[in-house]
């Protein structure tokens, strides 16, 4: 995978000359803003210092929006007609969409743990909101948390540090800052505290963050229990192992009733699962759980119920992400663990989870064995034009 | 205060520079495990924890004190100690009590309620318990968890937050239920808890089902409260008194032999709790509701009963009560006799203990029933007392009441003698007539014996009927007083008619006699009256 995009980065750079510039003009580097001397060929606004950062770049972010950053990156001509300068507006509001892009594949690198990957993702995140919104506007915020959160995963605290004051400044400037950036502000500073070793302090942010996401989602939102897990790692690495596992009961449990739903929702067809459930979120459903399970499965006393659930979360996950064989692995651990505990109403839902998958499966198998004969007639259609 | 002062001295306004332990921004950046912020927050607090005070500088958790919200620091200092279920069951509370007062808009009862989020000790107190209900709930002893929540309902039924209270209230009652040990002892009080709670909010099902659980529970144990009053008792008598609730309201809806089953289960659990005066109270109920189905029989059974209790207990107005009511059944039944004696011991048990309305009451009975027997003297005699008891209490309805059944008793017993000396019309008789209206007594001269008395009686009520009849129309006196006595009687029945029952119906039945002998004696006699007594005046002249 690797050697195919960097064989393919390759052939994509040609040369730049700076004495070749026009004068005023910098070309800087995309990663680190040093003088640029590679082009990216595609889309001819990018520039980078060597090959290397044009590489992490692109494995980073640019292979999503390299186009898009042609219309933004080139400099607009004087706009004489009304409609030329609402197309240059449109072109802002189209700036808009790229911060959320970049942030959306930051934020997924960041789950799956791919840290030094996110890190361009998140830069030009906040470059962009720089350039919409000004340098001190609350919209940075997502941004400096993403860059503070990648920061914090690659160990270099000091620059997570950095990122995170600035993030803190800025919200402290803005009087009626919404609950949801404070929300995420102090679930990273939590992250970060929980980083340093500071438990209690980590704590604190965390309390103040489910505080703000329960107002702002809502108490038995996913969003607010993702606080919760994080409050109960810090609590396992206190010994508390009681309260840990109260808070993991309450994410558990959440996260069963969220899936339920979303389950149901998905096998009516009345609404598709990107819209209610994006990649991110997949990702850290999977991590969390997964997560639980390991702890679970390591305790002393397992609780046998507690156990199901959670497996039972990890098969409908695995079924909405559309792998129909984890999800019945899955499905045949809880069932093993369901049966072991006495009247218990988690047996019929997690029967019927597995009949879906298998039906799934097989239909996946039975669309496998078509495929080759699907692709056949435009071969055929190029064998009759050929001859 | 100057001592704080003199140590504030101390204190450097810039950071010394000097201090090994501060670095530049700089080093820090480059050291390899860089002392931030972050890590010296422990640093700030130890000076503190030594009492004396070094530094101005102050902890993020007194910044949050003053920065936010009591409400906002509760929240956070619940979810720090791990107790995610205080926090959620406390947001949860808010909210239902914000949307409840959405619901009922400005200008209701709830909206000048102050919220819970402004009540700083309220919230403490919650946070509090919640606490370590949590905590038990964390290790599993739900005895404490249900102790804890107790005194929360306890704490907000002291300061009259009901809905918390009651809140509180359901939730002890669901973490008693998880109480393996005690052999539902703690269940059982909270049931009872409830059970009161539901009373007071007027939901008698619900109640009625709860505290059939607490009896269930409580059946066959010895426990006892603080008070140490015995559990099953309280069941027993929490039970008698949600089925006499429900049965009122079945009566009130004229159901009654669903009230008379529930009454009968009343009086069953009465019997069981042993207290004489309920299981009383429920057999007159019981009695009442059985004179209301026409089952004078079982209802005079019970009355009795209830009069057995009520001389035990030596309990006068209950006495009164009883015996009234088993008169009345009595008198359902047709025997006239028995129901006068019990009036009169009626009378005369009211009489002893100075119950004046009873007294009246049993006088007017009395008095209805003489005159509807046809002894009209007897029953003017009690109507007449009770005027006069009426005129003491100084009540008008009563006094207004006894007047016209004065009147119409005594219309009634000079009826028969004045149609008497008209039918006969002779010279004598025409005379005594005409000496009557001259004296405008209410009796003939030649039942001299009843005069005087009569004479002083009608003295006394000056504004009695008869009299300012006898006064105003000197033609057709007779029609006149059953003119007026019908229309004041008829007048007087609307206005009774919210009175007692029982007096309504001797009232109406009396009426409706006195009204056809009216109608009678005008027909035949009034007629003649005038005739003659014109033709008399005529030749007079």
């Amino acid at each position: 995978m690797n050697s195919v995009s960097k064989s393919k980065v390759s052939s994509l750079k040609s040369t730049l000359h700076t004495l070749a510039n026009p004068k005023g003009v910098k070309k800087q580097c995309e990663l680190c803003h040093k003088p640029a001397y590679l082009q990216c060929t595609k889309c001819r606004v990018t520039f980078y210092c060597d090959t290397d950062h044009q590489q992490a770049d692109w494995v980073g972010i640019h292979e999503k929006v390299c186009q898009l950053l042609i219309p933004i990156r080139t400099t607009m001509p004087f706009h004489s007609l009304q409609a030329d300068r609402d197309h240059h507006c449109a072109q802002i509001q189209h700036r808009q969409e790229l911060i959320e892009i970049s942030r959306a594949v930051a934020q997924k690198k960041l789950f799956e743990g791919k840290y030094q990957e996110s890190l361009p993702a998140a830069k030009l995140s906040l470059r962009c909101a720089m350039d919409v919104y000004g340098p001190s506007a609350v919209q940075l915020v997502p941004a400096y948390l993403l860059l503070a959160e990648a920061n914090v995963g690659l160990g270099s605290l000091a620059q997570a540090e950095e990122y995170m004051s600035q993030a803190e400044w800025t919200v402290m400037k803005t009087p009626n800052c919404s609950h949801t950036v404070l929300h995420q502000l102090h679930r990273n500073l939590g992250r970060l505290y929980t980083a340093t070793e500071n438990l209690e302090g980590a704590l604190l942010h965390f309390a103040n963050d489910v505080y703000y996401a329960s107002d702002a989602y809502g108490m038995n939102n996913i969003v607010t229990c993702g606080g919760y897990f994080l409050m109960a790692n810090v609590f396992i690495k206190q010994g508390k192992m009681d309260i840990a596992s109260s808070l993991y009961n309450e994410v558990a449990r959440t996260w069963h009733s969220h899936l339920t739903t979303l389950l149901k929702t998905h096998t009516e067809g009345s609404r598709t699962l990107e819209q209610s459930f994006d990649e991110a979120q997949q990702e850290e459903a999977d991590q969390m759980l997964r997560a639980m399970l390991e702890i679970q499965e390591s305790s002393p006393k397992q609780d046998k119920t507690q156990n199901a659930l959670v497996t039972h979360c990890l098969a409908m996950l695995w079924f909405l992400c559309g792998s129909p064989e984890k999800a019945l692995e899955f499905g045949r651990k809880a069932l093993q663990s369901i049966q072991l505990v006495p009247d218990h109403n988690l047996t019929e839902p997690i029967q019927s989870l597995m009949q879906l998958a298998a039906e799934t499966a097989q239909h996946h198998t039975n669309q496998a064995e078509p495929c080759p004969s699907n692709n056949l007639p435009p071969s055929q259609l190029n064998t009759k034009v050929e001859s | 205060m100057s001592a704080s002062v003199a140590r504030r001295q101390k204190v450097n306004f810039l950071p010394d520079i000097n201090k090994p332990e501060k670095r530049s921004p700089a080093h820090e950046r480059t050291s390899p495990r860089p002392r931030s912020r972050i890590q010296n927050k422990k640093k700030e607090n130890e000076p503190k924890s030594t009492g004396i005070i070094q530094t101005p500088t102050i902890s993020k958790d007194e910044v949050a004190m003053f920065r936010s919200s009591v409400w906002k620091n509760t929240c956070v200092e619940l979810l720090r100690g791990g107790f995610h279920r205080s926090f959620s069951e406390l947001s949860s509370l808010l909210r239902h009590w914000k949307e409840v007062r959405e619901a009922a808009g400005p200008g209701s009862v709830i909206w000048q309620q102050i919220s819970l989020e402004e009540q700083p000790t309220k919230l403490h107190t919650l946070q509090h318990y919640l606490t370590r209900a949590e905590t038990a709930q964390r290790a599993g002893v739900w005895s404490e968890v249900y102790d804890n929540q107790l005194c929360l309902a306890q704490y907000f039924r002291d300061t009259d937050d009901m809905w918390l209270s009651s809140h509180f209230y359901q939730a002890s009652l669901a973490s008693a239920q998880r109480v393996k040990m005690d052999g539902g002892r703690k269940e059982a009080e909270a049931s009872s808890n409830m059970g009161r709670v539901y009373m007071e909010e007027g939901q008698l099902d619900s109640a009625r089902e709860i505290y059939e659980r607490f009896y269930k529970l409580t059946a066959g144990q010895s426990w006892r409260d603080d008070g140490g009053v015995c559990l099953h008792t309280q069941a027993c008598q929490s039970l008698c008194g949600v089925y006499t609730q429900l049965a009122n309201l079945l009566l009130q809806a004229d159901d009654h032999r669903p009230a008379i089953q529930t009454l009968n289960k009343a009086f069953q659990r009465a019997k069981e709790a042993g207290d004489r005066r309920v299981e009383g109270e429920v057999a007159y109920r019981l009695g009442l509701a059985y004179q209301c189905v026409g089952d004078q029989v079982t209802a005079k059974c019970f009355l009795n009963m209830y009069l057995e209790i009520s001389t035990l207990l030596g309990d006068a107005d209950r006495l009164g009560k009883a015996y009234k009511a088993i008169a009345k059944s009595l008198e359902c039944e047709g025997k006239l006799n028995e129901t006068l004696q019990y009036l009169e011991k009626f009378a005369e048990v009211s009489q002893s203990n100075n119950q004046h309305h009873h007294l009246e009451e049993a006088c007017m009975c009395l008095g209805v029933i003489f005159t509807s027997r046809g002894q009209y003297d007897r029953g003017c005699a009690y109507f007449e007392r009770a005027y006069e008891i009426a005129r003491d209490l100084d009540e008008v309805p009563l006094v207004q009441r006894a007047q016209v059944c004065v009147g119409s008793a005594k219309a009634h017993s000079l009826i028969r003698k004045f149609s008497h000396h008209i039918e006969t019309a002779s010279h004598s008789n025409l005379r005594l007539l005409t000496a009557w209206k001259d004296r405008r007594e209410d009796v003939f001269s030649d039942t001299t014996s009843q005069n005087t008395s009569t004479q002083q009686t009608c003295e006394t009520s000056q504004n009695s009927s008869t009299q300012q009849t006898c006064e105003t129309s000197q033609n057709s006196s007779t029609q006149q007083t059953c003119e007026t006595s019908q229309n004041s009687s008829t007048q007087q029945t609307c206005e009774t008619s919210q009175n007692s029952s029982t007096q309504q119906t001797c009232e109406t039945s009396q009426n409706s006699s006195t009204q056809q002998t009216c109608e009678t004696s005008q027909n035949t006699s009034t007629q003649q009256t005038c005739e003659t007594s014109q033709n008399s005046s005529t030749q007079q002249t």
